[in-house]
């Protein structure tokens, strides 16, 4: 009995050693998150990487090997170049957007100032609203009978001097009032654009009021004792100390804008003419509506090793930036 | 502040305030116009008109409550409400299950290499997600989870524990190594030292993947709409256009009020706890 | 076509959506209109092939979400209740929206798991590896009940494999819905293209311009086709080559682009390319519109929004009349496939042959939207289509009798004169010809342009199929 008690103790002390050892937890603690991953992520991530070298379609999880095929075949295509550009314009037109107006509302957000509650009520709402349901409502007001936004222009007499604008800037020769926002193609990117950045702007908010709150009062302090002020101090204190910042919130916003089918799909579903498509829904009009599987799997494929080397750099220059 | 510094904040507060909720007044106008009111290109889309297009002060005499009727009493969208809840809720449960003791192990344990894992996790989001559903609905069929909200529970912690193990992987490495070495050596386990030192402080921090966990999980819908069939195992994502764009129709108004009915209460609860969640995100992304 | 069938019930002024979906279970119209149907219906050809055979088990069937609530009610409540009975099935029916059934039929296909029927909007060639023939119930059906319309055929059959891969279930024929005073006070005329040409400018004129779609949509798809037919522009040849860019073919589908370009240009304005599949609907209801091409939802959506100047006003016409012919597509050929993994195969076979022989009911509940295959599934064939269709009580009166001879005469299938084929199918989805079409109107690209374009894409999507042993 008590030799059985002796060896459950050292066993049971065995166990918690092990639990000790740093190595071992470790492994311990990561272990169910990485599983979890590979099995959720990593499986399906490699299966689809799989189907984009196969001729697989409708939906058949296999198909015959044939090489890089369907990434020429997606590449000889005009449509999907245009795909390609349109996803870089929204990502980066958009991300310029949230950047300027996240800097600027956030330098003002984290005052205090009557109503603050319900202005940053208002704020958060788009983050709030489930994606597809608020783009629906900027279909609404896109809509090209019912425009909320020629509405009101038209009652500005606003709209036949925008029309004018248009052309005379060169962005939409032959428009007419009421502008199509969403028939137009140089509008639609703008109108696409917009939205993404009416959608990512609050979170980005978010992350540049807690960026600042990581600045360390003493740098403004020291900054203040130094005399630096205006474009001095914007250039030498505040861009460098909320660069890192900037990166973390344009990391976010580019891998929610570059990946998203949900606003061009439910605004334009790609039109006009194409103009508008993305990669993600290039990529499921090929691979799920047209039925090409392995050619909608390289689409889709087509700008991952590129976001991998762009993150990649960003975060290493984040950290750099934050440790110096 | 001064004055003038006031009188600049409202400058610049304001306009972005009507930018970012300019849809959603219209999303509260439309949801209660008539049909008649809707439909007619002249009328005011701003106010609820009378059929001649004139606005009048008692403007709920000229307004419905018929489409939100319809959306609660024709449409199964409180079940979709719900299930929106209890997916998130289980999800944010999984994700925190996971992501608690994997951010701890890297931010304490695991030395160098927890520096790559950071990395190496960002890169999950850049996984193109359009075409996923399509292994991933073989597996649900394996695990016998078809049309049901256990698919969507397994699925979604897919992209919230990479997030929340990132955030919580910089929030554990703000607190001081010493705390947890005092109760070590005061002969607690590393798993005690976690539980009674490390998680209380750890609250904001918990409460920001909370949040960004839920939020992910209610703007998700491919999987939802794919994976899940029948119209009473959908969620608000999923449910709405489905139901309620129908072949050459939209319901514009009871959509309207399907965006705003969830909005307004994640709204309110996002930013009465927007302090803590900032100061979550602070240590978690930026020490 | 949200609610089509109710104001048959009672008609009604200032019904809201909500007030017509509820009353949609006026499932109460066709009993009403022509009682005691139900009874003759069933069992009206005799025994079938399953007849003696009691099924057993469950049937999960996936289906849209039909333009007409009231039938989906009918179909769910009722009829696939009494079906079940009948034969000791258990059926479950799953509606989703239109645009999700591919992708929902590829998650099926790759859990190659999931619903035993499954319905499609247009006809499913992409997968048809994954369903089993169903050309022995397509001859069963044809010895009860005479031949299937072409239509219904070259959608469903493939030559090469020499199989019916889909079971046809409906067609929705593609009419001409117009304001007749508009065209009265412009005295412009629908019958040929060339008419339409001349008389658009002055609709516009008037304040009410064509609206002939060019977006990315179902609606521009079948309408543009349906106009390179008109003008012998045909984009395959009867062995489903692709030949658009050639001879005869080409030189039709140049002027068919100047058409619509002229059309555009001073008959319409650039709403046309914004446009979702609802929004020629919008502005047609909203009055705008004079002219514009869609299933019968516009007149019946007219009927029930409760403004009768318009409603009344508004008629239904034949496509136009091109140099070549006078051709539309359908607008949607509803076919069901019946995977090879499906559960129940038995009860799905015998499901859409019993639904087959007892057309009639399905085409009174969907307010004449669903046209059956097989014209001899309703006694008395496109004669008493074209009495049903006559009858409708909506003001004004007769102007559904067109629908027969339109459906009867002028409806093909996308790929005409071939076969609906996975190309067809890419075409469509990339939305390659109203991108041919809107750059010619907006002046980005010259008509012999556009096509050249047009060729090169869709040769090499023919290329790729033709690998697939599909085409």
């Amino acid at each position: 009995m008590e030799a059985q008690a002796a060896r459950a103790g050292s066993r049971g002390s065995h166990w918690r050693h092990a639990l000790e050892s740093r190595r071992v937890l470790a492994i311990l603690l990561i272990a169910p998150a990485v599983v979890f991953m590979v099995l959720v992520v990593g499986v399906p991530f490699v299966w689809a990487i799989y189907l984009s070298f196969t001729d697989a379609i409708g939906g058949s999880l296999s198909g015959n090997w044939v090489g890089f095929d369907n990434f020429a075949s997606a590449w000889q295509d005009d449509n999907f170049r245009r795909a390609l550009r349109n996803t870089f314009i929204f990502t980066l037109g958009s991300q310029a957007i949230v950047l300027v107006g996240a800097a600027v509302l956030s330098n003002f957000l984290v005052r205090d100032f009557r109503g603050k509650w319900i202005v940053r009520f208002l704020v958060v709402l788009p983050w709030a609203a489930p994606v597809v349901l608020s783009t629906i409502t900027w279909l609404w007001l896109f809509d090209s009978l019912y425009s909320v936004a020629n509405w009101t222009l038209a009652r500005l007499h606003l709209d036949n001097a925008l029309v004018w604008l248009l052309g005379a800037v060169n962005l939409e020769e032959g428009a007419q009032v009421p502008l199509q926002w969403l028939g137009r193609p140089n509008l639609a990117l703008l109108a696409i654009t917009v939205v993404h950045a009416w959608r990512i702007l609050p979170f980005a908010v978010v992350i540049f009021i807690a960026g600042r709150a990581s600045i360390p009062t003493e740098v403004e302090d020291a900054s203040k004792i130094d005399g630096a002020t205006g474009v001095k101090k914007l250039w030498y204190v505040d861009i460098p100390l909320q660069l890192p910042i900037a990166l973390v919130a344009v990391l976010f916003g580019i891998v929610f804008t570059a990946a998203d089918f949900g606003v061009v799909y439910i605004l334009t579903h790609g039109g006009p003419f194409n103009a508008t498509q993305v990669l993600p829904t290039w990529a499921y009009a090929i691979g799920i509506d047209s039925g090409s599987l392995g050619e909608g799997a390289a689409i889709s494929l087509f700008l991952f090793p590129l976001l991998v080397v762009v993150s990649i750099g960003m975060l290493f220059f984040a950290r750099r930036a934050q440790v110096s | 502040m001064t004055r003038r510094e006031k009188g600049l904040t409202y400058a610049v507060v304001v306009p972005f305030a009507i930018f970012l909720a300019f849809p959603f007044y219209f999303a509260l106008v439309t949801m209660f116009k008539t049909n008649l009111d809707l439909a007619n290109v002249e009328h005011s889309p701003y106010l609820y008109n009378d059929l001649e297009g004139n606005f009048h002060w008692d403007f709920w005499n000229y307004a419905t409550t018929e489409h939100v009727r319809f959306l609660f009493e024709d449409t199964n969208y409180p079940r979709w409400l719900l299930n929106t809840a209890i997916v998130g809720a289980a999800v944010v449960g999984i994700t925190l299950l996971l992501a608690l003791p994997a951010g701890y192990a890297l931010a304490r344990l695991a030395g160098r290499w927890g520096q790559g894992a950071g990395v190496a996790i960002f890169m999950v989001y850049l996984i193109p997600p359009t075409l996923l559903f399509l292994p991933l609905s073989r597996l649900i069929t394996q695990l016998d989870l078809e049309d049901s909200l256990w698919a969507l529970i397994l699925i979604y912690p897919s992209f919230t524990v990479p997030f929340a193990t990132w955030l919580l992987m910089g929030f554990f490495k703000t607190i001081p190594q010493e705390l947890e070495d005092a109760a070590l050596i005061d002969g607690a386990s590393r798993l005690k030292a976690f539980g009674l030192i490390v998680l209380p402080i750890s609250l904001p921090g918990i409460l920001t993947v909370v949040i960004f966990a839920f939020s992910l999980c209610v703007n998700e819908f491919i999987y939802a709409f794919t994976l899940i069939s029948s119209s009473e195992q959908r969620t608000v994502s999923a449910g709405i256009p489905n139901d309620l764009i129908r072949g050459d129709v939209f319901f514009w108004q009871s959509l309207m009020a399907a965006v705003l009915i969830p909005t307004i209460p994640l709204a309110l609860l996002y930013n009465a706890f927007l302090d803590r969640f900032i100061k979550g995100f602070t240590g978690g992304a930026f020490r | 076509m949200a609610d089509v069938v109710d104001e048959l019930v009672r008609p009604s002024s200032t019904l809201t959506r909500g007030d017509l979906l509820r009353r949609g279970a006026a499932g109460a119209f066709a009993v009403s209109m022509f009682g005691g149907l139900t009874d003759k219906a069933l069992g009206f050809y005799g025994p079938l092939r399953f007849a003696k055979k009691q099924l057993a088990g469950d049937l999960s069937i996936m289906t849209w979400a039909h333009f007409v609530p009231a039938y989906d009610q009918w179909l769910d409540n009722t009829y696939v209740k009494q079906w079940g009975e009948a034969n000791d099935v258990q059926v479950k029916v799953d509606h989703i929206n239109n645009a999700l059934l591919y992708s929902r039929g590829a998650a099926e296909v790759a859990a190659q798991s999931g619903h035993d029927l499954f319905w499609f909007i247009s006809p499913p060639s992409t997968f048809q590896k994954q369903a089993i023939p169903v050309t022995d119930l397509v001859q069963e059906v044809g010895k009860k009940l005479g031949p299937m319309t072409g239509v219904a055929r070259k959608s469903t059959y493939n030559p090469k494999t020499k199989q019916f891969y889909g079971f046809p279930e409906t067609y929705a024929p593609d009419p001409v819905q117009y304001r007749k005073s508009f065209l009265e006070q412009t005295g412009v005329s629908l019958n040929t293209w060339e008419d339409l040409r001349k008389g658009a400018p002055k609709l516009k004129a008037i304040g009410h311009p064509v609206g002939l779609g060019m977006s990315n949509e179902i609606d521009s798809n079948m309408l543009l086709t349906s106009l390179l037919y008109c003008y012998g522009g045909f984009i395959q040849n009867e062995e489903n080559r692709i030949v658009i860019g050639q001879g005869s073919n080409r030189r039709g589908a140049i002027e068919a682009l100047r058409v619509m370009r002229d059309i555009y240009q001073n008959g319409m304005s650039d709403e046309v390319f914004a446009w979702t599949a609802a929004s020629n609907n919008q502005a047609f209801l909203a009055g705008r519109l004079s002219v514009a091409l869609n299933a019968i939802s516009i007149a019946r959506s007219a009927e029930n929004q409760g403004n009768v100047a318009l409603s009344d006003d508004t008629w239904l016409a034949s496509i136009p009349r091109g140099p070549a012919m006078r051709l539309g597509n359908e607008h949607v050929m509803g076919v069901y496939l019946i995977w090879k993994f499906a559960k129940n195969k038995e009860a799905a076979q015998k499901y859409v042959v019993d639904q087959m022989i007892n057309y009639r009911e399905h085409f009174l509940r969907s307010g004449y939207y669903n046209f059956p295959p097989w014209t001899g599934s309703i006694k008395g064939g496109f004669k008493t289509i074209r009495q049903l269709c006559a009858q409708d009580p909506h003001k004004p009166k007769g102007k559904y009798t067109i629908l027969t001879t339109i459906a009867e005469k002028y409806t093909t299938n996308p790929g005409h004169p071939g076969n609906t084929t996975p190309v067809m199918d890419e075409i469509y989805n990339t939305f390659l010809i109203p991108q041919m079409f809107a750059q010619v109107a907006q002046g980005k690209a010259t008509p012999a342009e556009a096509i050249s374009a047009f060729t090169t894409k869709a040769q090499s999507i023919y290329r790729k199929w033709r690998n697939q042993g599909l085409v």
